[in-house]
């Protein structure tokens, strides 16, 4: 009997606390919103299945829990403290863009740019709410809608915060559809909404050959600390668009972004338990992570409607909201409510432009983060 | 500590305005290059042509150009007065594939190559929304010259 009871002892049962439950509910929910509402699945189902293992309470000392120097989890969480995973994501995602829609007109990279501006007022905002530099800048970079991008940098910078930061990266990445609409048609007329994009010219393929070679060059002059993440984007593209290289590119898009999505989802997952995710600090993130968000959409926008007073061809604001990296969502969400309005107006295409330039924008701006805390 | 008050310790302002600048330096000096990149490559295909150019410039102020250009016209003199009256009669501006088409069934020799020339010497050109006009204005020099 008393073997009986101390075993009872260190089951889950036993061990459970109030706020396990509450993370666990919450893990539920992620799965559930992935699978039944198609909210960023692939992120989503793995973020959600890892809080649920990161919360079953465990016997410490055993070598379970993500925090234990000799568990399994740990040794593959270390892909995210050590910042590895996320520059293996761009790779991915290098392979997989199509650069096109930006070379046609690289006037909409601006718009990507100035989505950027929502990282820095956060991190204002955060200084003033009293979290430290480091923290600060990494809860500035939620602003810049780039779930791999926000964990390299608060790897660097803030590891404890690493669960909340990303799960409120990647919840708001979700929420794309759900937070940009109404700050799209609160800031944009009608008659705004309803402008038609130019068809873009013709890119030569090797334009999109040599683009990721200057890109590379370029913006890892500028801001050196942007390397890994811009490095490994711009190394996926040159595989993608050398032709040559097809097979490399085919693995990076498929095999290595989708084991890495896996184990990267798992990990960050099971980092929020309850004891280190449920406190104030989370709550502040939550909400300044909510705000960057609005405050890139509204950026974005507003930049556009500036450049309209200076282009002789109008662009259509709604493109200013793709500028927030979230790919390719923010910019389905700019064709969406594009469309409300005109049905025969097709502005994905063009959407992409500000939204790849958002995810470099926002690269080079946590190598700049990174490079003002060290 | 919190507020303006954190914001002023930590730097925060200059931070936050140094790394908006750089971000858009970057941006920009980016769209700067690859706006001119297509041109860039469109220069080296046609390197020659270019090289060419510019020892004519040098030669004397573009006048080797027009001497250039004539003999491709005169080569073509009687397909190129052919296809004036032809797009006289059907009006502009026109579609190429049309033009072909009803130059092939009014029995004109080579209708493709003689496009294609009349597309080198600047007597058929686009009108930028995707169909073409006949230059009259070289085609007037063309002749005027011809009647010398």
């Amino acid at each position: 009997m008393e073997m009986f009871l101390d075993f009872f002892a260190n089951t889950g049962f036993a061990l459970v606390d109030y706020r396990n439950l509450i993370m666990i509910a919450i893990g539920v929910i992620f799965i559930y919103l992935g699978i039944a509402k198609h909210y960023e699945p692939l992120l989503l189902v793995p973020i959600g299945f890892g809080i649920l293992l990161g919360n079953i309470p465990v016997f410490k000392g055993l070598g379970l829990s993500i925090y234990e120097s000799n568990s399994v989890l740990n040794y593959l969480y270390f892909g995210v403290t050590s910042g590895v995973y996320p520059p293996l994501i761009f790779l991915g995602i290098g392979a997989m863009t199509d650069f096109s829609t930006l070379l046609a007109r690289p006037v909409l990279m601006l718009l990507g740019a100035a989505a950027q501006a929502g990282i820095f007022l956060t991190f204002l905002g955060a200084l003033a709410l009293g979290f430290a530099p480091n923290e600060a800048a990494s809860i500035g970079i939620i602003g810049g809608a780039d779930g791999p991008t926000a964990i390299f940098l608060t790897a660097k910078l803030a590891p404890e915060l690493i669960g909340p930061i990303a799960v409120a990266a990647y919840s708001y990445m979700a929420l794309v559809p759900v937070i940009q609409p109404p700050i799209m048609k609160l800031l944009t007329t009608r008659k705004e909404r309803l402008i038609r994009m130019e068809e873009p010219r013709l890119v030569f393929k090797r334009e999109k050959i040599i683009f990721p070679i200057v890109a590379v060059l370029l913006c890892c002059f500028i801001a050196p600390a942007a390397l890994p993440l811009l490095g490994l984007l711009f190394f996926g593209n040159l595989l993608k668009e050398a032709i040559v290289t097809e097979r490399l590119a085919q693995a990076a898009r498929s095999a290595v972004i989708d084991t890495v999505t896996i184990l990267l989802g798992v990990t960050v997952g099971a980092s929020t338990q309850a004891d280190v995710f449920l406190t104030g600090k989370s709550i502040g993130i939550f909400v300044l992570g909510a705000l960057s968000f609005g405050v890139a959409t509204a950026a974005g926008l507003l930049f556009a409607k500036l450049l309209n007073l200076f282009l002789k061809t109008r662009i259509n604001p709604l493109l200013g909201a793709a500028g927030v990296s979230a790919v390719p969502d923010s910019a389905r969400v700019v064709h969406m409510v594009g469309q409300a309005e005109d049905p025969g107006n097709y502005l994905l295409m063009h959407a992409m432009a500000p939204n790849v330039s958002g995810v470099i924008g926002s690269a080079v701006g946590a190598g700049i983060l990174w490079s003002f805390m060290v | 500590m919190t507020g303006l008050e954190a914001i002023q310790h930590y730097n925060g302002f200059a931070m936050a305005g140094v790394g908006i600048t750089i971000v858009f330096t970057a941006l920009v000096a980016l769209s700067l290059i690859i706006s001119q990149l297509h041109k860039v490559l469109l220069a080296w295909e046609n390197r020659a042509a270019w090289a060419d150019a510019m020892r004519r410039w040098k030669r004397g102020n573009g006048r080797g150009t027009t001497e250039k250009e004539l003999p491709d016209i005169e080569a073509i003199r009687e397909p190129a007065r052919q296809f004036h009256l032809l797009i006289e009669f059907t009006g502009e501006p026109f579609s190429l594939p049309v033009l072909i088409k009803r130059a092939e069934s009014r029995g004109l020799a080579r209708v493709h190559f003689t496009v294609s020339r009349l597309i080198e010497c600047h007597l058929i050109v686009p009108d930028e929304d995707g169909y073409f006009r006949w230059n009259h204005e070289v085609y007037n020099r063309f002749s005027g010259r011809r009647k010398k």
